[in-house]
């Protein structure tokens, strides 16, 4: 049986970035006149996937005690790359896909390398790495523009009836009701927490890095292969951040190498993982909190759409007050997961 | 007059039905492709000979428009949220107008169609947007025909055929520019060429327009480039240095930012020469104080009042006229003979504020003073 008052205790950074994201979330869907559907589910859905994949991305090396200042750069060289090989037969398109994932996976794979056997601090090979792939971002995009196929876009992009209707595939009609209903890309998120995330956390590997982020040294001494775990962490980053660059050309079926862009992703991403109730000092967290700061963060700016401008709190709706308002509610929501040093009954444990 | 009998009427009903399951299922509805010519010629030019018209079905107003704006952070993008604004308050267009709502999206492509994909789903009837990128919005233009909502992208315009767009012509503003440069320079020597925001369509065409004249045979010009990213403070620093790396120049070119440039040329200690560039009130100050010394001037704005005019375009859309696919506005411009005071340039304002707001053609005009009283008000 499961102990629920151990799994809370346990959780409860997770539980407050799911409350974080109802209560912001919540709000939105009540004033939006399309609140509830399937057509907002799908729309918000294809809003939040990019930064939330950016945002697992960086999970995985924060937990390490690491940060990837490069997440932004890997996500938008994928998608100058995808904007070059995403078209033709089926079978190009495939091939196509496969090249994304591998590039993003080695350029990952790089800052591993570099960061365990230079022996140099992930934050600072990063920041180099991540201009190095912004560089062949732009050599291999100079302007925006590129052809991503147009029927995997479209069928990517909605929810999963379109797959079968944009391939002409016969739609049980249970299905067309129902399942198919949900929007393709929180399946893809779906799919990716079960098939990589999961199974790399339960590994030997994957509870190296949480092991690494709370004692290096400890993690050594008890004969863990600290390396290794290290070198996966920052490739299976690259692959996720890949992924969100993909998805991102299936979204704009193009290709852009834009620099603030790619900055933006990135400290979002930190910003998302701080919120999802991971330390930034490493070993506590995990990607599923992410996944909900990175939708808490966006959906931050979804009530300035639906906020009525003549009511009371009108000003908020302000265009040009709106990064003040977005930032101010980041403040909070990060400060929330603070919140828990008041009860702190010894200062001492603030520094353990 | 037809009479029509009961069994007419219904078939009639169930094929209004019909159609009302395809605008809402599969079937793509959108603009026609008509011929010209369009409402309103003088203001809602079309762009070049070959431009296609536009038709949506007309219907019945008051109607509800947003404005999705990008990056919010530039005095120019500011003057023209409180233009768009002051235009909407005005009684003959707000009495079209059922709701109207301005977002600022930020730099991220993914946020900004997010958010006009929001509007098509709130179900307004027109978005107007500045685009992030000039590609990765067919996904959201298929929606918003699959919808019957009005798109007008304008000032950072897409490079599709498939919306109306607003703009004024950057690749002419580039050519103009050189040509004022050739006129009172000369056809040789070393010019400073100061470009905007890297990555989008305005300074792609302006760069790409000023070097077809500055380079054509005959001419004979080391044109330096540098960036400023349309910015005063970044328009001096690089200027600064271009002129401690290369010492003289006989002319310049400045996207944006331009009194930031001159005041960077004034501190060096280089004499005036002439120069180019944007239409912001402390340049046309500087000309009007210096034309004499040398700084012969041609000031040529993008003005911020295209937001208004795509407001008025879309409106014009919704009523059922025809549009241009690609509208052009005329490029506003003064140079060191035509500046007045009170007029095209304010010795008392802000050396910031956009100084071509006026736009008798469109019937819009939204005053200086206005939209000053504007920004003071929300500043409160």
């Amino acid at each position: 049986m499961i102990n629920l008052r151990l799994w809370g205790s346990q959780n409860w950074r997770l539980l407050l970035a799911i409350v974080i994201f109802a209560l912001i979330y919540g709000s939105y869907s009540y004033m939006h006149p399309s609140g509830g559907t399937n057509r907002l589910f799908v729309q918000n859905a294809n809003e939040i996937f990019v930064l939330v994949m950016v945002s697992m991305a960086q999970t995985i090396p924060v937990l390490t005690g690491g940060l990837d200042l490069s997440v932004g750069a890997i996500m938008t060289l994928t998608n100058t790359v995808a904007s070059e090989v995403v078209n033709g037969s089926p079978s190009e398109i495939l091939l196509g896909i496969i090249l994304c994932l591998v590039v993003s996976s080695l350029c990952g794979f790089i800052n591993g390398c570099i960061i365990v056997f230079g022996r140099l601090q992930p934050i600072i090979v990063t920041l180099a790495t991540g201009a190095v792939f912004m560089g062949l971002a732009l050599f291999i995009r100079p302007s925006p523009g590129g052809n991503v196929d147009s029927d995997l876009s479209f069928a990517m992009t909605f929810d999963l009836n379109e797959i079968f209707l944009t391939y002409k595939w016969p739609l049980p009609t249970w299905f067309e009701s129902t399942v198919g209903l949900i929007p393709t890309p929180l399946v893809l998120i779906l799919i990716v927490v079960f098939a990589i995330w999961l199974p790399f956390r339960s590994s030997v590997t994957g509870r190296g890095c949480y092991a690494i982020g709370s004692s290096m040294g400890a993690a050594y001494m008890s004969g863990l292969d600290v390396d290794r775990s290290k070198i996966a962490a920052y490739t299976l980053s690259g692959l996720l951040a890949g992924i969100g660059g993909l998805y991102l050309a299936l979204q704009t079926g193009s290709g852009n190498a834009d620099v603030p862009q790619a900055g933006a992703y990135t400290l979002n991403s930190i910003a998302a993982v701080v919120i999802g109730g991971t330390s930034l000092y490493g070993g506590i967290g995990g990607v599923i909190g992410s996944i909900f700061g990175a939708m808490s963060l966006r959906s931050i700016s979804f009530n300035f759409r639906v906020f009525d401008a003549d009511g009371p709190l009108g000003f908020i709706a302000d265009p040009l007050l709106q990064p003040l308002f977005e930032g101010t509610i980041l403040l909070l929501a990060v400060s929330i997961g603070a919140a828990s040093v008041f009860r702190i009954k010894n200062r001492l444990k603030l520094f353990g | 007059m037809k009479f029509i009998s009961k069994s007419n009427m219904a078939n009639l009903l169930l094929s209004a039905g019909l159609m009302f399951t395809m605008l809402s299922g599969q079937a793509l509805a959108g603009p026609k492709v008509v011929s010209g010519p369009g409402a309103l010629p003088s203001c809602f030019a079309p762009w070049a000979k070959d431009t296609t018209f536009l038709q949506w079905e007309k219907r019945k107003g008051p109607y509800k428009i947003a404005v999705v704006n990008g990056f919010v952070g530039n005095s120019w993008r500011i003057q023209m949220v409180q233009t768009v604004k002051a235009y909407v308050e005005q009684p003959e267009i707000k009495a079209q107008i059922s709701e109207f709502k301005v977002v600022s999206t930020g730099t991220d492509v993914a946020a900004q169609l997010g958010a006009i994909e929001d509007f098509i789903n709130q179900g307004y009837d027109a978005i107007i947007t500045i685009a992030v990128s000039p590609a990765g919005f067919d996904r959201v233009i298929r929606i918003a025909d699959r919808n019957n909502v009005i798109l007008v992208p304008f000032d950072n315009i897409l490079d599709t055929t498939d919306v109306m767009m607003v703009n004024e012509n950057q690749w002419q503003m580039g050519e103009m520019a050189a040509e004022h440069l050739i006129k009172y320079a000369g056809k040789s020597g070393k010019v400073l060429e100061i470009r905007g925001l890297a990555g989008n369509t305005v300074d792609r065409d302006r760069h790409l327009g000023f070097r077809s004249i500055m380079e054509a045979a005959g001419n004979d010009f080391d044109i330096v480039e540098v960036v400023g990213n349309w910015d005063d403070g970044q328009a001096q620093k690089v200027a600064a240095d271009a002129l401690a790396i290369h010492g003289k120049f006989m002319g310049m070119y400045v996207q944006g930012g331009s009194t930031g440039a001159v005041r960077a040329f004034m501190d060096a200690g280089h004499d005036f020469v002439p120069v180019a560039g944007e239409a912001e009130n402390g340049f046309r100050k500087l000309i009007a104080k210096h034309a004499k010394d040398g700084l012969i001037g041609l000031s040529m704005g993008q003005t911020p009042g295209l937001g208004a005019i795509s407001v008025k375009a879309a409106l014009s859309a919704l009523a059922g006229n025809k549009m241009p696919q690609l509208i052009a506005i005329p490029i506003p411009f003064v140079d060191h003979t035509t500046l007045k005071d009170g007029v095209n340039y304010w010795a008392d304002l802000d050396d910031n504020f956009f100084t071509a707001n006026e736009f008798p053609a469109c019937d819009v005009n939204i005053s200086a003073v206005d939209i000053m009283a504007q920004t003071k008000e929300d500043s409160h």
